[in-house]
């Protein structure tokens, strides 16, 4: 079949790989339809996670049809339109109990370089390194789907392909970071990035009843679309003074819930983003950490702080003091999509959240990666590049 | 509610070893290192009693190269099951596999298998394919 694969630090090509097969009796081939870029394979592309190997398929955030079923799949059937977790969990272990399914202990079967990383290892996610899991991805004509009772979800009928593909990540990391950073009614909250996941986190802030939501880019496009779409304030932090604005904007207080959906290549003005970037590239650190650096500054005291973006190793100028000293709560994770992801199909049919407006680019998977350069790039204003891989 | 004190040796140091275990105790990779005596501990989502009575296969065919000990997790947690090696057949890279394949089995029913591989060898990520082959060997378990 034909895929897109990482050929080497930012190279990519659509080439041919073997057809995938049911492993355990839990799997699912699912036929892809729709798969979409993410932000975090940018990671990826430009070799920020050392854990690729030439030829692996990227790719996380997808839609499809059911082909093949394990003999112990018990929800889906040949024919289902399904959505999938981009993270792959059993559902039984005491993390995926707690539904921190992301934490799942038997989801990932490589789990030595994260544990030795991080201490602990998280679960495994499709087309996301061979550090969690080596997970064959989406931008694939076909994907093995592990656990499939737990982390696909037919999409109702009510709900298009284009809307349901976002379920898969974007809308359920983003509900995260307002669910997990708690987020309640009269709060005011500031999100970093306008891009899918902030988008969706700013519309999770809305939904959930927060009196304000502002969300901070410097991409007009998508402060936009996250005004029209989210109901959220935009804020461009290349015209104006962010923190002064935020606190003005929340009566002297700052933000009640500060959320970062940018990650570890951030991009800030100034010197601070010469700073980072040559860190970076002596490798005396591994992420661009500047839109947390200013969450956790412009938070209220005793607010709490929610790190979506990805990172994946050690940050200089990390702002402890501020965090100690203003009593902050700190959070983070990678999505726990079977938490979320039925609530969201039930919203998206109800229209309370739409997502089509974030493909912006549509394509054949031939030209992923030209798709992938417009994404990285910004150009012609994409939010989002789509693939279709039948 | 069981206590962290409850402590249960599930498996007699002194078994016998059978023609079976001892094969599969002898296939030790040759670059698995010598454990290091170390006790290694995992917790299972697994409510102590249903444990104890059957060690899953992983675990059960190490009998006599091991010492397994089980105990109920505080909080109902599940179940602690510890092993350490009891001579140089068994390194600590299997105990971990041994250790994670077994939750694995005791919680899913099942161990999930990799993806098929779609990547091909260079001199460049050897070092990362001789880690995944070794994937549930490593970490700090």
């Amino acid at each position: 079949m034909k895929a897109l694969q990482w050929q080497g630090v930012n190279k990519l090509a659509v080439g041919e790989v073997p057809d995938p097969e049911i492993r355990n009796p839990g799997d699912i081939i699912v036929k892809v339809t729709r798969t979409v870029t993410c932000g975090s394979d940018l990671h990826l592309i430009g070799g920020y996670i050392p854990f690729m190997e030439k030829g692996d398929v990227l790719g996380h955030e997808f839609v499809g049809e059911v082909v093949e079923v394990g003999s112990d799949v018990r929800n889906h059937r040949v024919g289902d339109r399904v959505v999938v977790s981009s993270f792959i969990a059993c559902g039984k272990c005491y993390f995926c109990a707690q539904e921190l399914f992301s934490l799942c202990d038997n989801g990932n079967t490589n789990p030595a370089i994260t544990e030795t990383l991080w201490g602990q290892a998280p679960g495994g996610c499709f087309g996301y390194s061979h550090a969690m899991g080596g997970n064959p991805g989406s931008h694939a004509q076909y994907i093995r789907v592990p656990f499939a009772d737990v982390g696909a979800f037919i999409v109702p009928e009510a709900v298009t392909d284009e809307r349901a593909l976002f379920a898969s990540d974007s809308a359920s990391t983003g509900w995260m970071g307002a669910d997990l950073g708690g987020v309640r009614p009269g709060d005011v909250v500031a999100v970093w990035g306008a891009g899918a996941v902030g988008q969706m986190a700013a519309r999770a802030a809305v939904l959930l009843g927060a009196d304000r939501v502002i969300v901070i880019d410097r991409y007009e496009n998508r402060l936009g679309q996250a005004e029209k779409f989210a109901g959220a304030e935009p804020l461009n932090y290349e015209h104006t003074d962010v923190e002064a604005e935020l606190r003005e904007r929340s009566g002297g207080r700052g933000p009640d819930v500060c959320i970062e959906a940018v990650g570890m290549e951030a991009h800030t003005p100034g010197a601070q983003f010469l700073y980072d970037q040559v860190k970076q590239q002596l490798r005396l650190q591994t992420d661009r950490p500047a839109a947390v650096r200013d969450a956790i500054h412009a938070c209220r005291k005793g607010g709490s702080v929610f790190v979506l973006g990805v990172y994946a190793g050690f940050v200089d100028k990390f702002p402890l003091g501020a965090l100690m000293n203003k009593g902050l709560t700190v959070r983070g994770a990678q999505m726990h999509g079977q938490r979320y992801i039925p609530m969201l199909l039930d919203r998206m049919a109800r229209g309370e959240l739409v997502t089509e407006h974030l493909a912006t680019h549509t394509m054949p998977l031939a030209d992923a990666p030209a798709g992938y350069r417009m994404f990285k790039d910004k150009e012609d204003d994409c939010v989002r590049a789509v693939f279709l891989p039948n | 509610m069981r206590l962290m004190t409850r402590a249960v040796l599930v498996t007699a140091v002194t078994a016998a070893l059978g023609g079976t275990t001892y094969r599969v105790v002898a296939r030790r990779r040759s670059a698995s290192a010598p454990s290091s005596g170390r006790r290694h501990v995992i917790t299972v989502q697994r409510p102590f009693d249903e444990i104890a009575e059957v060690l899953p296969e992983p675990l059960s065919a190490y009998h006599g190269a091991l010492d397994v000990q089980l105990r109920a997790a505080p909080a109902d947690r599940g179940t602690e099951i510890s092993a350490r090696a009891l001579n140089d057949t068994v390194s600590d890279g299997d105990i971990r596999r041994l250790l994670r394949e077994s939750r694995s089995l005791l919680e899913v029913g099942d161990v999930l298998q990799p993806g098929g591989p779609t990547s091909t060898p260079t001199a460049l990520n050897a070092p990362l394919r001789a880690a995944t082959r070794h994937g549930r060997e490593g970490g700090l378990l």
